[in-house]
């Protein structure tokens, strides 16, 4: 007998969301963290979402977990971005009361039944013919369990780096996890270093706002939760200030002294975040560079500086902030640092988030070389519902590219792996018509509710969604605008719901009418998207055994082969992904899988 | 990227490309009978599984290719089991490029190698051996990836592709940065960059329009054999089509009128035409013959003079004209192209020279040229898409985005597939981004 049914290491975003997937399934689920008060914690910007993030955090609510949640009830100022570029792009961010937010959390696992909270650091993963079977820690324990889920986030042999100084840490002020890359990489485990960064916290009342411009959020503030119709919390504005001449000099000047610079820091770090100084070096014409000034919550005096973040040592830190408008007197509370962490491989994992080279263990989060809160719960969900799967002896939960951001950002890491911190865009999927935020529940709940991942509350409002969108058309078809139905009025790019100023409509909740707004405007590009995936979902459903014998085929090419045999693909569709394989392969490889599946 | 896969349209030629008395092209896919039926005026519709159907070809704007047979395949009866068709047409090259030019047109795509042999396996025609459709399908790739799509390309067309490449990906990238980021950071707002897109919808379309206004691809070239009576042009005329049409003999002014065929030369279709001899006669008949012969030649592509071996200046002159020797076995190699019917010396020779000369009359001045199809529908398509992209833009930005990614989707095949990570690259290479 195991001591649990499952243990989860880390306590972070990807923690929170597998352990308590993992409890809510009834299964005893122990989550060991090196501190229960860091539970939940933000470590970099005070903010959830963002474009194609925002959508992350409404799929990750559509299956049942909690970023949504948390984030509804911690939020201080809400935007949707993007409303002017279109629908398919737009995505809600919230700025977040950090202390709020991880509070909620450990309160949230602490009330969860089946849940239990370990203090400890787990320096060993333990197994038993090839499955994961419990965790040794640093004091000296023992603890077994049917599945491991691994989540360390930048804890992982982390190291960070201010300038000359440097220190193991996870995050500033926080020891970090040793000895456990070296046990997975002598049980040949591949690793390799990441790096990111994270900018200066300042007092506000050491700021001169009548420096800077006012950013005030949306009103009124919108839910990230399907489970909640509206959010009547304070808004909070945030700042705009920007860097100028002075800045960039003394950047320039002491660019030396920059532990990346001056080749300390390996571990590679992602293009879409640079540092400051990054900026000023790669992007010499431009004179000046976008600051915001974030609040980290509502009873603090932090202040949290977006965009520039920084590995400079302190002394310049000061100086470049001192140069900037706003900023000129700001009292540095907490210094901008990097950090440098082990990361595992993803190509090592199945599209299940459990890796190829131990059963049972699972492993999601900034763990696989990813970046940012979101992509973080996301992985922690997906792997948590798939460690309840293997335990309960039923089928995985894959989700396609059409189907989740969640499926296009597992799909990425699994089949292309990542050479530098892994974020989501919209970029990055191919169907994002389809992947509207606005459609996550009607896209996934219906998943979540045959997987029990979805209680009957869940499954009541997204009925009475569906019921209203139909009505909605309804009242549409029935009403004549301009000679035409109002529904068909509907389809010009100029006209809105709003504008149609048909009085029964305003019964409905916006965000119902919204989202009946866009399926009409946008049915055309919408049956588009779909044709296309029905063209491929032939091949997606082609599945590949994960043993499949690929030296037993002739007349694939080597070069595929290996491929093939590094990542195993699970469908025809994923193997079609792996960059670089020949067309004909996959042609001789389909005809291999299916006259195996005849004997 | 290309790739095998079952049920949508797909056509291909299941004869060889060459002048034949009879051709196959056969089309299999969802809806296949449906697209095609416009093209046909045979009823197809409402004819059982497995009967041939009579009627003509016309392309789209109603005009008759050809007169044919159809035979219908519904789902589960054909070799593909897949809805499907098979024309039996006139073995003729222009009339097998105009139908399909037609085919394309109708969304009906050329399959790739062995796409049919793949797709009847998958369908689950037991008849067929897993061990044949695995070598077929090998065998293509060999094939195939000796003419792949980007090896094949020419310099000009390739430099001109990549060019038109990595311009959409800047503007896809320009596009795709206001997607990935929020207007607090790209406050900027994006503009159609509507002298670029045009520009490259009149480059491609310019393109496109090589292949078809091409006579040498759409209906061939005309290549007339004239020369002194005797001088040994029906000897050249069946060297170069291998098998003995014409009649030869020994003497002077058999051929009295002219005799024509179609063959390939090179890989250009030739209307072969052995003319009279020229020479001066009174008898009336002849004469006409000979009259007939200089109008042809005033209307050829290209005049190929054959001087017997005795004959040292040539009676004509002209922009279209080369000079061939024949009978090296009695006068030996003398510098100039020659030939000899006897022992097949020089006739490889002479058929590089005309299609060098066919080719080299063909090409536009500054529009690199297409030789297929294929790249002829990929290149409309994109422009297609380019055009949608441009109509879109008071629909989002997001739209727009989608099209031009359409546009270079349908670019693939001749440029390489674009991915996501490219554009991504091109993004964070440009733009100075991230808070």
């Amino acid at each position: 007998m195991s001591d649990y049914d499952a243990i989860v290491i880390g306590g972070g975003h990807a923690g929170i969301e597998a352990s308590l997937a993992l409890s809510r399934q009834g299964f005893e689920t122990l989550l060991v963290t090196q501190s229960p008060d860091t539970i939940g914690r933000m470590s970099c910007n005070p903010s959830i979402g963002g474009l194609a993030k925002g959508n992350l955090v409404r799929e990750i609510d559509a299956l049942g977990g909690e970023m949504g949640k948390l984030i509804d009830a911690s939020m201080i100022q809400m935007r949707i971005l993007n409303r002017r570029r279109g629908p398919a792009v737009q995505a809600p961010r919230a700025q977040a009361d950090k202390f709020t937010y991880s509070r909620l959390a450990k309160e949230t696992l602490e009330s969860t039944p089946h849940l239990h909270i370990f203090m400890d650091t787990v320096v060993d993963i333990l197994s038993e013919d090839g499955h994961a079977s419990g965790v040794r820690t640093e004091r000296g324990w023992t603890i077994t369990s049917r599945a491991v889920v691994l989540t360390t986030g930048t804890f992982m042999d982390g190291r960070i780096f201010i300038g000359e100084y440097d220190a193991p840490a996870g995050r500033l002020g926080e020891g970090a996890a040793i000895g456990l890359g070296d046990s997975l990489r002598s049980k040949g485990f591949h690793t390799g270093r990441m790096k990111t960064g994270t900018p200066a916290r300042v007092k506000k009342s050491s700021l001169d706002f009548g420096e800077m411009e006012v950013q005030a959020g949306d009103d009124p503030m919108e839910a990230f939760s399907f489970m909640n119709d509206a959010v009547d919390r304070p808004s909070i504005p945030c700042w705009v200030t920007y860097t100028n001449d002075e800045t960039h000099r003394i950047i320039r000047d002491n660019i030396g002294r920059s532990p990346l610079y001056g080749g300390k820091i390996v571990g590679r770090g992602p293009r879409y975040c640079p540092s400051i100084e990054d900026k000023v070096v790669r992007f010499p014409e431009r004179e000046r560079h976008q600051i915001f000034v974030e609040p980290e919550g509502i009873g603090t005096e932090e202040m949290y500086l977006n965009g520039l973040s920084s590995s400079l040592p302190e002394d310049v830190q000061r100086a470049f902030i001192h140069s900037i408008p706003g900023l000129r007197h700001a009292e540095v509370i907490r210094p901008a640092y990097a950090v440098e962490y082990d990361y595992l491989d993803p190509l090592d994992l199945y599209p299940t988030l459990e890796s190829k080279l131990m059963k049972g263990l699972f492993i999601a989060g900034q763990t696989n070389g990813t970046s940012g809160y979101e992509e973080a719960a996301a992985q922690g969900l997906m792997a948590g519902i798939n460690a309840s799967q293997m335990l309960k002896g039923e089928k995985p939960l894959i989700l396609s590219r059409s189907e989740a951001y969640i499926g296009v950002l597992i799909d990425d890491l699994v089949t292309k792996g990542t050479k530098e911190p892994y974020r989501m865009f919209t970029s990055r999927a191919e169907h994002r018509l389809i992947l509207r935020h606005d459609s996550a529940d009607r896209r996934l709940t219906p998943i979540a509710s045959e997987l029990g991942l979805a209680g009957n509350a869940r499954k009541e409002r997204l009925q009475v969604k569906e019921h209203e969108i139909a009505e909605i058309c309804s009242i549409l078809r029935s009403k004549r605008v301009g000679g035409k139905s109002a529904y068909e009025k509907l389809r010009e790019p100029e006209t809105t719901i709003e504008g149609l100023g048909i009085a029964e409509l305003s019964l409905f909740p916006l965000s119902v009418l919204t989202t009946a707004e866009l399926d009409i405007k946008y049915a055309g590009y919408l049956e588009r998207e779909t044709r296309e995936v029905e063209r491929t979902k032939r091949n997606e459903n082609m599945a590949i055994p994960s043993d499949f014998d690929y030296d037993s085929v002739d007349g694939i090419s080597s070069e595929s082969k290996e491929k093939f045999k590094a990542v195993r693909p699970l469908s025809i569709g994923q193997a079609m992904r792996i960059s670089g394989v020949r067309v004909s392969d996959i042609a001789v490889l389909s005809v291999a899988v299916r006259s195996r599946e005849r004997g | 990227m290309p790739h095998y896969s079952v049920d949508d349209p797909i056509y291909a030629l299941a004869t060889p490309f060459a002048p034949s008395a009879l051709a196959v092209i056969r089309g299999s896919g969802d809806n296949v009978i449906q697209l095609f039926e416009p093209l046909f005026t045979g009823k197809l519709g409402k004819a059982p599984t497995n009967t041939a159907v009579h009627g003509y070809i016309c392309d789209q704007d109603g005009r008759k290719i050809d007169e044919a047979i159809v035979i219908k395949y519904s789902k589960g009866h054909g070799y593909t089991s897949e809805e499907a068709f098979e024309i039996m047409c006139h073995g003729s090259l222009p009339v097998i490029r105009k139908i399909s030019i037609a085919l394309e047109r109708q969304g009906i795509r050329e399959a790739e190698r062995g796409e049919f042999t793949y797709r009847a396996f998958m369908h689950g025609r037991m008849d067929l051996t897993e061990a044949e459709a695995v070598e077929e399908i090998v065998r293509s790739k060999s094939d195939s990836a000796s003419s792949d799509a980007l090896q094949r390309l020419s310099g000009s067309i390739k430099a001109e592709a990549d060019a038109i490449r990595s311009t959409l990906i800047d503007i896809l990238a320009s596009l795709e940065v206001q997607l990935d980021y929020g207007e607090d950071e790209i406050p900027e707002d994006w503009v159609f960059p509507e002298d670029e897109v045009g520009h490259i919808i009149a480059r491609l379309e310019a393109i496109a329009a090589t292949y078809e206004s091409s006579r040498l691809y759409s209906s061939g070239a005309s290549v007339v054999l004239a020369g002194k009576t005797n001088a040994g042009k029906s000897s050249l005329y069946n060297a170069i089509l291998k098998e003995n049409r014409s009649i030869v003999s020994a003497h002077e002014g058999t051929t009295r009128d002219y005799i024509e065929t179609e063959c390939m030369i090179g890989d250009i279709p030739v209307r072969l035409f052995d003319t009279a001899g020229l020479r001066d006669t009174e008898e009336s008949v002849e004469k006409e013959g000979i009259e007939r012969t200089r109008k042809l030649m005033e209307s050829a592509d290209l005049v190929v003079y054959v001087l017997d071996g005795n004959e040292s200046i040539p009676p004509i002159s002209g922009d279209n004209l080369i000079m061939v020797r024949s009978k090296r076995d009695i006068t030996g190699e003398c510098g100039d192209l020659s030939f000899s019917s006897v022992t097949g010396e020089g006739v490889e020779e002479v058929l590089k020279a005309i299609s060098s000369r066919l080719s080299a009359d063909d090409v536009p001045t500054d529009v690199p040229r297409i030789d297929s199809e294929r790249q002829r529908s990929c290149l409309l398509e994109a422009a297609a898409a380019l055009r949608d992209a441009r109509a879109a833009v008071s629909s989002g930005e997001d739209i727009v985005a989608m099209y031009i990614q359409l546009a270079l989707s349908a670019l693939s095949s001749l440029t390489g597939a674009v991915t996501t990570d490219d554009i991504l690259d091109r993004l964070f290479s440009s733009f100075c981004l991230g808070k």
